[in-house]
């Protein structure tokens, strides 16, 4: 017992935890046809379920899972999980049959419309079966009204929302000016901006994965990975102070960690050519600016001829460049984290004059 | 997926017409379920409870009453009203013909108010037009002001009318009454009789279970228009909440549940349905702190919105209830509510909340108790207290002068463990605790120890006893002094343990092993004048024989015990400075703090370590240590520590009480103030450095509500006490005879005087103080408190000389003055003069009530025993309040419960004797007014009586 808890402590490690759910994506997406099976799919769910069914005998597990606020983000875990699953299955189910030449099955009686009463009346008892679930909810789990608030004692930890605990995980890594308005802006223009960008014929209307292969990847990306588990991160794993806290873990107000994070100037400057810091900000933080300015402006056109060139060739400049730029600013998150974790890098830039840190 | 049944459905269109139905049903079911979740709630079916319970006492209650009525005077009045009745239908026409004129008039009078009424209606409403238009100088002036005079003249006659018709009417009524008036005035004096029956007959029909209340009023969704069963709130806009952003007034709903808790009748009924125990004092209507006024949770604590026995945050006084709670209630540590309710027995910390200038409250024994210990464990010293900052003393002895008083080695074994020395002392334990009792830790332990004394030595000023090499005496006769004398009213002679003598008695430093403290010149010195050595000593002068003193003192050096724990490491030159280097280090550069350790010599490192120890620890915040004269305390302060939310307190390790609990808390660190570092890594002087008492648990939980009772101000005003100068005396006079301990022999406002439990007999005690302002002339009570006399020779006991000053001596008096409302050194002295007219009657009063086989004239009386005799009466005139005498002759048990004083008039203003036409008023004058022409008993004023009692 204490080993199994120990090791998804380990596990549940920030770092471990990214790395693996981005492992994880790349496996289920690589090994698709075997993670299309039932087998798979029924076992992921009954291994889940067993785990948390294992971790509620944990007094530490059972205090945060049952906490109102997070019953729904237990529900999330399954339900995304599930879903992924199902749509890479159901892709993989259209791939076989779009390879044997018999198209996709949603096609497969395109001379009609199911409306009547197969749309319609499915919806009407959905609503129906939803609100008694969650009338239900709202009568076993009551509002989680605390006590009156304090600007002197404010909560510790102090927990956004949990739709937002992804943006409140990226301020581990960036500034709340990147992390809190530049980001999620781009989010947003990002998702407006995908019809726009998209050229790919194929693939619309039904379950596929080979005719979309990197546009699925990526969004299962950004979406699976640096949104839905950061926020089970987020809600789960982070405790007071923000401090990482593992499933099974006593949220002990008292525990620290260790702040010993350093600017790349200071990589730079003090510990390459092992001089101070040059007084003037543009000199000293000349590297960081460069790199920034080398990511987002030569990157983009460097890609374009190599890695990235039948993209550019398929999209047009326009499209390729607003693309890539979204691309990049995607995984400037995932980047500064392994920089974190594997440098301890805390800026690229650092204009503490301006406040403005990157 | 599904199976596809025929052309165009996807779904079997039967089968999802089974789901729809069955969904439906659900929603339906759901939704019901929801409003009965949401009607479903324990307190209804507590006040459905209750309102059995109530018809059950009220039943019983009708009856008593319909026992307590006179019968015999209700027949009398019924036989009364019959005949009356059988005159009536003598008279029949006449009356019929009158009760028809009546009933006329009564319409002309209504019809009358009615064209009055309209009639000023509409002048009000014109004259108004006609002022505003000439205001504005608007057209029609002239015409509005014609109507507007017709109209009062018309208004003018109808009110004259009004008038007739009323005069008509009564006049009618008068002739009625001449028939009717003996029957109306029978049936309303039996009415009057029954008047309690008639109230409770209506409060059964209101409560009396029906229909329409239980199954219609108060039905789910109907009963939002006027149900019987519903939330009883009171609003207290005098007494707030705090809120953080905002105070709000108190909305208490305790009594949704609470439903008879300031109403008589239900004291044996368990909780929720009780009465509150004392409604005299507490929610009552005459009450000082009425329900509607004070509400419940500002003493309480809890959150009074909540109408859930869990998010009221009930709070269990014993485990045992916890556990009961926990299985009723689902009972959990309260944590959703800052301030949860305090167990019962702590409620009166609140009273500070508005009674918070006082410190000292009458009735609020738990809180005096609390505030006692507080103050004699010298808490305040450390920990900076609002209300214990200003008129309180050191709690510790002086040590400027430890030179001549005791020996380096003593001092040590002392500080190592005081308990072991003298185990009712309050000194703390500093060394040797749960976070520095290792082996490691004992060398250091033993540096510190040693440099401690090393620095009170050489910071030692030269002391000259008085009497230098004086005689011995006798123990024995010593031993009674001290045990007769009232030594014990402050002192303990090691007599158990220190919780159950209380802080009273434990005021002074125990005596137990005193012997092996201190030489016999210093204690012969000290009891002889105690502020020769420590001018400011709370310690009295005893007034004792030179003779005495030796006595008492040859006694005192007699009481030897064990040494104490000796030392359990003997750190060498190295260590010691190792740690001083450790303090030096601190608080400068490394390289400096070596170069000025290397600058000292080595006594003098002994005296700087010493120095640093003292003031890490604090020793002089309860000492005077010379160089610590401007050093400010250590610890937290805790004006506000009641009011501290649980979050700022660390629980650190220490996980076996809730995280939530701020009692919790503060009784383990009271039990082990240093168990907060249990498995920490700290530097030495990283660690706490609190104390430890060894604290009991019924000591801890004085301290606790002590500590409760220190809130942050938030009510306002108007929910404090009026003050006035009567109230400001009662305050600063109740906290000085607490500070100085005048009720650790003394009954004060029924505080206090612990001495006179060791004595056999209450009499033989010190007298009880309460109504000594009514009692003696402020001018007498001033010079007796300067120079004590004795007024009872008889007594062992005496008042001791404390050396006041005036200020002080003044606020005694006033004190007294304000408890029995007195004020003022100017009291009436005329009667006096009265003395001499009817004094033959006095004195043959005086003689055939036989005052003077108990009370001293000149001689005490022999064949008494002592615990009959009373005070010498040729001191009344000079002593004693005119008027007091008189109230005291009247009702002396009253006054003085369990007095010997016999009550010569119980059935006053009736009497049993003769004299002066029987009448008790006038025979206790004149027995007042005799003992006022007596003259020559013993006098605090006279300066030779007071220098010859004073022999020092």
């Amino acid at each position: 017992m204490g080993f199994l808890k120990g090791l998804a402590n380990s596990i549940a490690d920030p770092r471990l935890f990214f790395l693996l759910a981005v492992g994880a994506l790349l496996l289920a997406v690589w090994k698709r046809e075997t993670v299309a099976s039932n087998g798979v799919g029924y076992g992921l769910l009954g291994f889940l379920g067993l785990f948390f069914l294992f971790g509620t005998f944990d007094a530490n597990f059972r205090l945060i899972v049952t906490k109102p606020d997070n019953v729904p983000i237990v529900g999330l875990i399954f339900l995304l999980l599930f879903f992924v699953w199902y749509s890479i299955r159901e892709g993989v189910l259209n791939d076989r049959r779009i390879a044997a030449g018999n198209g996709p099955i949603e096609k497969a009686e395109s001379d009609r419309v199911w409306v009547w009463p197969d749309l319609v009346y499915t919806e009407l008892i959905s609503l129906i079966l939803c609100s008694v679930v969650l009338i239900v909810w709202s009568i076993f789990l009551k509002a989680p009204l605390e006590q009156p608030a304090n600007p002197a004692n404010t909560p510790n930890p102090s927990k956004a929302p949990w739709y937002f605990l992804g943006l409140q995980e990226m301020l581990v890594y960036f500034d709340p000016w990147l992390a809190g308005v530049v980001l999620p802006s781009l989010i947003i223009v990002g998702l407006i901006c995908i019809p726009y960008i998209d050229k790919n014929p194929k693939g619309n209307g039904y379950y596929t994965f080979v005719e979309r292969k990197a546009e699925i990847t990526i969004f299962l990306f950004g979406f699976a990975v640096l949104w839905a588990s950061l926020i089970v991160l987020g809600t789960f794993l982070r405790g007071p102070n923000w401090n990482f806290f593992g499933p099974f873990e006593f949220w002990d107000i008292h525990k620290l960690a260790a702040l010993t994070n350093v600017d790349l100037s200071e990589y730079i400057w003090v510990r390459g050519l092992r001089t101070g810091l040059p007084q003037q900000w543009y000199i000293r933080e000349i590297f960081g600016i460069l790199l920034v300015l080398f990511y987002v402006f030569a990157l983009p056109v460097i890609l374009a001829k190599g890695l990235f060139k039948t993209y550019y060739e398929k999209l047009g400049a326009p499209r390729y460049y607003v693309a890539t730029f979204l691309f990049l600013m995607m995984m400037s998150l995932p980047m500064k984290m392994l920089a974190r974790w594997i440098f301890n890098l805390k800026y690229i830039v650092h204009i503490s004059e301006f406040f403005f840190n990157i | 997926m599904a199976e596809k049944k025929g052309v165009g459905h996807a779904y079997n269109v039967d089968f999802l017409n089974v789901v729809f139905a069955a969904s439906s049903v659900f929603l339906l079911l759901s939704t019901v379920w929801m409003v009965w979740d949401d009607y479903d709630r324990d307190w209804k079916n507590t006040q459905r409870r209750f309102n059995q319970l109530e018809l059950q006492v009220t039943q019983a209650q009708l009856q008593q009453a319909g026992r307590a009525v006179d019968r015999g005077k209700l027949q009398q009045l019924e036989a009364q009203q019959k005949a009356a009745e059988k005159n009536i239908a003598a008279n029949k026409q006449k009356v019929d013909e009158l009760q028809a004129k009546v009933k006329d008039a009564d319409t002309k009078v209504y019809r009358a108010t009615l064209d009055v009424n309209y009639a000023k209606a509409t002048y009000d409403q014109d004259r108004y037009d006609f002022e505003a238009t000439r205001a504005s100088g608007g057209s029609g002036v002239d015409k509005k002001q014609a109507l507007a005079q017709s109209e009062e003249r018309q208004l003018a006659g109808l009110n004259l009318a009004y008038e007739k018709a009323l005069a008509d009417k009564a006049d009618v009524q008068k002739q009625l009454s001449q028939y009717t008036g003996e029957a109306v005035a029978a049936a309303k004096q039996i009415e009057e009789m029954n008047a309690e029956q008639s109230r409770l007959r209506k409060r059964l029909d209101v409560i009396a279970p029906s229909a329409l209340k239980d199954y219609f009023r108060n039905a789910p969704l109907l009963d939002f228009m006027a149900p019987t069963i519903r939330i009883q709130q009171i609003i207290l806009p005098n007494v707030m909440d705090d809120v953080n952003f905002i105070r709000v007034p108190k909305m208490d709903r305790c009594q949704t549940c609470h439903l008879a808790i300031d109403q008589k009748g239900y004291e044996k009924y368990p909780q929720p349905y009780t009465t509150h125990p004392d409604l005299a004092t507490y929610l009552g209507g005459s009450s000082l702190h009425p329900i509607d006024r004070v509400g419940c949770t500002v003493c309480h604590e809890g959150m009074g919105q909540s109408v859930s026995f869990r998010d009221a945050a009930h709070m269990p006084s014993t485990e045992k209830q916890q556990e009961e709670w926990e299985k009723k209630y689902h009972w959990e540590q309260p944590h959703l509510w800052d301030y949860p309710m305090l167990p019962v027995k702590m409620t009166e910390a609140s009273c500070a909340k508005c009674h918070r200038q006082q410190v000292y409250l009458p009735k609020a024994d738990t809180l005096g108790m609390a505030y006692a210990t507080f103050e004699r464990a010298g808490c305040y010293a450390c920990h900076k207290t609002k209300g214990f900052d200003t008129n309180i003393r050191k709690p510790g002895p002086i040590l400027t002068k430890i030179d001549s008083k005791l020996s380096p080695e003593w001092v040590k074994n002392w500080i190592r463990n005081p308990r072991a020395v003298k185990p009712t002392t309050w000194m703390p334990r500093f060394f040797y605790n749960s976070n520095n009792s290792s082996p490691e830790d004992a060398v250091r332990n033993e540096a510190e120890i040693n440099a401690i004394a090393s620095y009170l030595f050489a910071n030692a000023d030269k002391h000259e006893f008085a009497v230098k090499n004086p005689p011995h005496g006798d123990a024995k006769r010593g031993e009674e002094i001290v045990k007769s004398i009232g030594c014990q009213g402050c002192h303990v002679v090691g007599e158990g343990k220190r919780e159950e003598i209380g802080p009273r008695r434990t005021f002074g430093q125990p005596l137990e092993n005193i012997g092996n403290k201190t030489t016999y010149e210093w204690i012969y010195n000290w009891v002889r004048d105690p502020k020769h050595y420590s001018p400011a000593t709370y310690m009295p002068n005893l007034r004792l024989t030179d003779a005495q003193v030796a006595d008492v003192a040859t006694y005192l050096s007699g009481l030897k015990g064990g040494a104490g724990d000796g030392a359990k490491a003997t750190p060498d030159a190295k260590a010691s400075d190792d740690v001083l280097l450790d303090y030096l280090k601190n608080v400068m550069p490394f390289e400096d703090a070596k170069a000025q350790l290397a600058k000292l010599s080595p006594p003098a490192r002994q005296v700087e370590l010493g120095r640093r120890a003292i003031s890490r620890y604090g020793c002089f915040s309860c000492h005077d240590i010379k160089g610590f004269e401007t050093a400010q305390p250590i610890g937290t302060d805790l004006s506000e520590e009641g009011s501290k939310l649980v979050t700022r307190l660390d629980f650190a390790f220490i996980n076996d009480i809730p995280h939530t609990s701020k009692l919790g808390w503060f009784r383990r660190k009271l039990h082990d103030p240093r168990v907060f570092d249990r498995g920490r890594v700290l530097q030495p002087l990283d660690k706490l450095r609190m104390p430890n008492f060894d604290f009991t648990d019924a000591e801890v939980d004085r301290l606790v509500v002590a500590i409760m009772s220190l809130q942050r101000e938030i009510q306002p005003p108007a929910a404090l006490p009026v003050r006035s100068a009567r109230y400001d005396y009662q305050v600063a006079g109740r906290t000085l005879v607490h500070r100085r301990n005048c009720v650790g022999c003394h009954i004060i406002e029924g505080d206090g005087g612990d001495f006179v439990k060791l004595v056999a007999e209450p009499s033989l005690g010190p007298p009880m103080l309460t109504p000594e302002g009514a009692r003696v002339q402020p001018d007498w009570l001033y010079a007796f408190l300067r120079g004590p006399i004795t007024i009872r020779p008889w007594l062992s006991v005496r008042m001791p000389t404390f050396g006041l000053d005036d200020p002080n001596l003044n606020g005694v008096i006033r004190y007294f003055g304000s408890v029995s409302n007195t004020i003022g050194p100017f009291q009436t002295h005329e009667v006096v003069k009265a003395s001499n007219t009817a004094d033959a009657g006095g004195k043959a009063l005086f003689e055939l009530l036989k005052c003077q086989q108990c009370h001293v004239l000149g001689a005490i009386p022999k064949d008494q025993p002592t615990s009959n005799l009373a005070p010498d009466l040729r001191m009344s005139a000079e002593r004693l309040n005119p008027e007091w005498i008189i109230e005291w002759l009247k009702r002396p048990s009253d006054i003085l419960p369990g007095t010997r004083m016999p009550a010569f008039w119980p059935d006053y203003p009736k009497s049993f004797y003769t004299q002066m036409g029987g009448s008790a008023e006038a025979q206790i004058k004149a027995i007042r007014d005799h003992l006022l022409t007596f003259r020559g008993g013993p006098s605090p004023k006279a300066p030779a009586t007071a220098k010859a009692a004073n022999n020092n």
